[in-house]
């Protein structure tokens, strides 16, 4: 094709700039060959020949730097030309450029927000040295892929690795959020991480102030504390004798031994780190697995390697400790898969698509403007044409100005994004975001925004500056306008039905997740108290403060001190809560008096720890037998109470009540067999569980244990406003005791399906707008085309055609379109839909009912989308019509 | 009569009307505007092809390698539409700033 050859010619003058520069070459250097030749033939020597010629011709190099700056420089100066114009013409149609700037800055506004958010948990690494040589290393068995590390068997790995530069842990459950108190600093409780010594070095993190942790440093009481930036800063005003010198955690002393900058965050916040205390040299069971471990790989060592490395050692292990050790496989994954998580990769991934095809709308919608305005054009470019303007020019011309179109949409789009990841923070729920991501506006996003506007004008630039390639110009200047431009009404056809089809899926996808939602919303949460009016908060109290009878009696006093405040209906205490809070988790068990099973293959129930007024609080019903009484002491039978899942699934067809059973969490000094006192009203560990929750629930009095939550019912029904006065109350009871997370139950249920609900709002926000882009697409298309085709309906009204029969043939032509698309659109959904399976709760990714609706709902749309212009074809006025020719 | 120097953008204008008469390789404009003006003009020949370059640019000539009348390759160009325009339009121009230069310069 000529016109592609200059095209390209043109645009990419480089790419042929050494044709011409040889081009060039040749031609000068024929000239000069000549007029030496005819040097020669009047009678100079060879060297007077040569010297004369290059004075006739001219300095050649400068020459041809000249020659190169023509063919340069004009494009540029074309360029500019062509910038200048484009810029006139939008200042000329005012309302064009703004619903088409307008358009593209939503577009690329709402893509640059969630590509700040991908580019966070897919693309960017993490901001450590070398980041690609981090990763977590956990134990797999055939039903849990990641499980955390023994001690033992980290130490092992440790020990006899040849993959890691350096290997660290970190211990799950013994941060805590301790009081941190200093000198002149009042207590406060502050996110915590216990590591091992090597934990800074893994990460390669090098302190701002002081040190990181040595290996002299740990021991069975490491008191040395590293503290991020932002502690430093606000909590001690950056006041560098701090290092070196005493703070306490919990009343306890600890030496500040430095300062790291606050972007060492991983699943969990923390803006403190101590040493996990070493453990006795007695301690042999490889059963409890508390630890998280990190490690940096050897330079070249690939993950595979290193995981097979880790299985070669623990399975020895298994072989020397046959007792102790099952042979567990090894899963080493990338530090930043493991922080960000497969859900959370997939969410970006899906929300990303998403934004991409509102994008793609906005694309088509630009386009569909800029189509309908070639035909105001045509006269304009037919003119252009006629007086020597190439096709190429002209298509590059057209292109310049939906570049510059797309570049004020780009810019305003930054605005948009900008705007969007300013107010992120507030409505990305907590918990859906690790700590390790931040969401900001940076220059990647930016650079995004400026590739995302360049494409997208060439996208929508294409079609119309491909339409006005096709035209001769006696063509455009002879007929009328109506007709030369027949070709863009199939063209904005064909993208008013792929907007119908792509809002179809959107829409579809949507559906799905706020079904899913709704299914989620809709579940039985077990407990009948409102969940706004009790609020709960995580006390943690040091193992090494007090214990047992002492520990009981601080409770009692807490306990007392709250229901004191006014407007306290209820107080009671509990180790797990209703939607999966747990202090202790699952663990073993097995019915006393039936068939004994093998340790490793019995069954799990949450072990929760509750006080008697605990079931009151929440008002969960005891369905059978009694609950706790204050009767149940440490010196009275060991007694329990099971939930419904556990009796139905482990003692059906027998009594429960008076039935035993045997449960014993590792390090909790606590009789193991207990006596079913009552049944428990189901509750719900999680909103989208598959299998019921099983849990055993122990009275506080005979397991006296160290972190526990405070469950508080409000008489007046907003338990939120109490939680100061209770705080006040703990203090009161016992400063250094550090009290954390305030959380209603209403808020626990929300934070539990935030990631279904953030989900479903975020694609039904884009689909809705997709659907008003549809809509917006339809409606020019079929206005057009009435407009197009106004002397037809006038002739066929003029020769007897109803009302009826001319809104039949408008909406016969509108439907042609709007069916093609939303069959598209169903066939991509059922395509797509099973991609997001994961995301989908009790509903199938072909929800008959969902793909149902979306068609009702575009078919209604489409309806409105037609109306107008149908009601304008009808009244089409025969004589108007034909007096206007 | 000694030689005179080609004012500004003048040449372009040289250039086109050479080539009205047919196309030609760049040596053969050079020796056609030396016999035409008679040798007086200053011009050195190797600044015919900027020009040349520039006006395929515009699209005023077009140009395509061919072989010469002594069968060696040259290099041809011709006038485009546009440059025929350009051609009329620029002669116009020219003829009008040249009566109005003579006027002014015999106007005592």
């Amino acid at each position: 094709m000529d016109w592609f050859r200059q095209f390209r010619f043109k645009v990419f003058g480089f790419w042929r700039n050494r044709d011409r520069d040889a081009d060039m070459a040749e031609e000068m250097r024929a000239h000069l060959d000549r007029l030496i030749a005819a040097n020669r033939n009047a009678g100079m020597s060879p060297e007077n020949a040569r010297s004369s010629a290059l004075r006739q011709f001219g300095n050649v190099p400068s020459l041809q730097q000249r020659s190169r700056d023509e063919w340069r420089f004009r494009w540029l100066e074309e360029f500019r030309d062509d910038v200048r114009f484009a810029i006139r013409q939008m200042r000329r149609s005012p309302m064009f450029t703004a619903v088409a700037a307008i358009t593209l800055a939503l577009g690329i506004g709402a893509n640059s927000a969630m590509f700040a958010l991908a580019d966070r948990t897919l693309m960017r690494p993490l901001p450590y040295p070398n980041a690609d040589r981090l990763v977590m290393i956990s134990e797999r068995s055939a039903t849990r892929p990641r499980m955390p590390v023994s001690p033992l068997t980290w130490q092992d790995w440790h020990d006899q690795n040849h993959s890691f530069d350096q290997l660290a842990t970190i211990s799950t459950g013994l941060g805590g959020g301790p009081m941190l108190s200093g000198p002149n600093v009042a207590a406060e409780s502050v996110e915590r991480q216990s590591v091992s010594a090597t934990f800074f070095d893994v990460l390669a993190v090098r302190p701002v102030a002081g040190r990181t942790f040595l290996a002299a440093d740990e021991g069975p009481r490491p008191t040395v504390v590293v503290i991020s930036e932002g502690v430093w800063r606000m909590r001690f005003g950056g006041d560098p004798t701090l290092i070196g010198s005493s703070v306490r955690l919990n009343g306890e002393p600890f030496t500040v031994i430095g300062v790291v900058p606050n972007e060492v965050q991983f699943t969990r916040p923390a803006s403190i780190w101590t040493l996990t205390p070493a453990l006795p040299a007695s301690f042999k069971d490889r059963g409890l697995r508390f630890f998280e471990v990190i490690g940096r790989l050897k330079p070249g060592v690939t993950l595979a390697a290193a995981g097979a490395d880790l299985s070669t050692i623990t399975r020895q292990i298994a072989e020397q400790f046959p007792d102790t050790s099952k042979p567990l496989g090894v899963t080493v994954e990338p530090l930043r898969t493991a922080i960000v998580g497969a859900e959370l990769e997939l969410t970006s991934a899906f929300l990303l698509g998403v934004v991409a095809f509102v994008l793609l709308m906005c694309c088509a919608n630009v386009a569909n403007l800029l189509l309908a305005r070639s035909r105001v054009r045509a006269r304009e470019l037919a003119v252009r044409a006629a007086i020597g303007a190439g096709h190429a020019r002209i298509v590059r011309q057209l292109l310049t100005e939906s570049l510059v179109l797309a570049a004020f949409g780009g810019a305003l789009g930054m605005l948009v994004g900008k705007l969007i990841l300013d107010v992120a923070p507030t409505f990305i729920p907590a918990g859906i975001l690790p700590p390790a991501v931040q969401l900001s506006f940076d220059s990647r996003v930016m650079t995004f925004c400026a590739v995302a506007a360049i494409g997208v004008g060439v996208l929508f630039g294409i079609l119309p500056a491909w339409q006005a390639k096709g035209m001769s110009p006696v063509q455009a200047m002879m007929a009328d306008s109506r007709s030369i431009t027949s070709g863009a009404g199939i063209f904005r056809s064909v993208l008013a039905s792929g907007q119908i089809a792509t809002a179809v899926l959107l829409m579809c996808g949507a559906g799905l997740l706020l079904r899913t939602m709704v299914v989620l919303g809709n579940s039985d949460v077990g407990y009948r108290a409102d969940g706004d009016s009790v609020v709960t908060m995580d006390f943690t109290v040091p193992a090494t403060r007090f214990g047992g009878e002492k520990l009981l009696q601080y409770y009692n006093g807490v306990e007392r001190e709250v229901r004191a405040i006014s407007g306290v209906a209820d107080v009671g205490w509990a180790s797990s809560l209703p939607w999966g809070s747990t202090e202790l988790g699952r663990w073993p068990f097995e019915i006393i008096g039936d068939a004994p099973i093998d340790p490793a293959a019995r069954p799990r129930a949450d072990y929760a720890i509750a006080s008697p007024r605990y079931f009151d609080t929440v008002d969960l019903p005891i369905v059978a037998g009694r609950g706790f009484a204050d009767s149940d002491t440490a010196q009275s039978t060991a007694v329990c109470i099971v939930n419904e899942a556990f009796a139905n699934r482990y003692l059906q067809g027998r009594n429960p009540i008076g039935q035993r059973v045997s449960m014993q969490p590792r390090l909790l000094n606590a009789p193991a067999v207990r006596e079913i006192i009552g049944v428990a009203k189901q509750v719900k560990g999680r909103p989208d569980e598959v299998e019921d929750l099983l849990q055993v629930y122990v009275p506080l009095s005979q397991v006296p244990f160290t972190d526990v939550f405070l469950v508080v019912r409000s008489a007046t029904g907003q338990a939120g406003a109490l939680v100061p006065a209770i705080r006040a109350a703990a203090t009161r009871q016992d400063p250094n005791i550090p009290v954390r997370r305030a959380r209603t139950l209403d808020e626990i249920a929300r934070e539990s399906t935030a990631r279904y609900r953030f989900r479903a709002q975020m694609a039904a926000t884009f689909a809705a707008l997709a659907l008003l882009l549809a809509t917006v697409g339809v409606f020019g298309v079929v206005m057009y085309s009435v407009e197009q085709r106004s002397r037809e309906f006038a002739m066929r009204i003029a020769l007897g055609a109803t009302t009826a029969n001319v809104l039949a043939l408008v909406l016969g032509s509108a439907s042609r379109v709007i069916g093609a698309g939303a069959v598209i659109g169903l066939i991509g959904a059922a395509a797509l839909s099973r991609s997001i399976a994961m995301f989908l709760f009790g509903v199938q990714p072909l929800d008959p009912l969902t793909f149902g609706s979306v068609v009702i709902g575009v078919a209604i749309t489409a309806v409105i989308a037609t109306a107008a212009p149908a009601i304008r074809a009808a009244r089409v006025d025969p004589l108007e019509t034909f007096r206007c020719d | 009569m000694s030689k005179i120097d080609l004012p500004q953008g003048t040449l372009d204008l040289l250039v086109l009307r050479v080539l009205s008469a047919g196309e030609m390789h760049g040596w053969g404009i050079a020796q056609r505007l030396s016999i035409i003006s008679q040798e007086a003009l200053q011009l050195q020949e190797g600044t015919l092809y900027p020009a040349l370059y520039r006006m395929e640019a515009r699209g005023w000539i077009q140009s395509e390698w061919a072989s010469s009348e002594n069968n060696r390759r040259a290099k041809y160009y011709r006038l485009t539409k546009v440059g025929k325009k350009q051609l009329e339009a620029q002669k116009e121009s020219w003829d009008k700033l040249a009566a109005v230069v003579a006027r002014v310069m015999q106007h005592e």
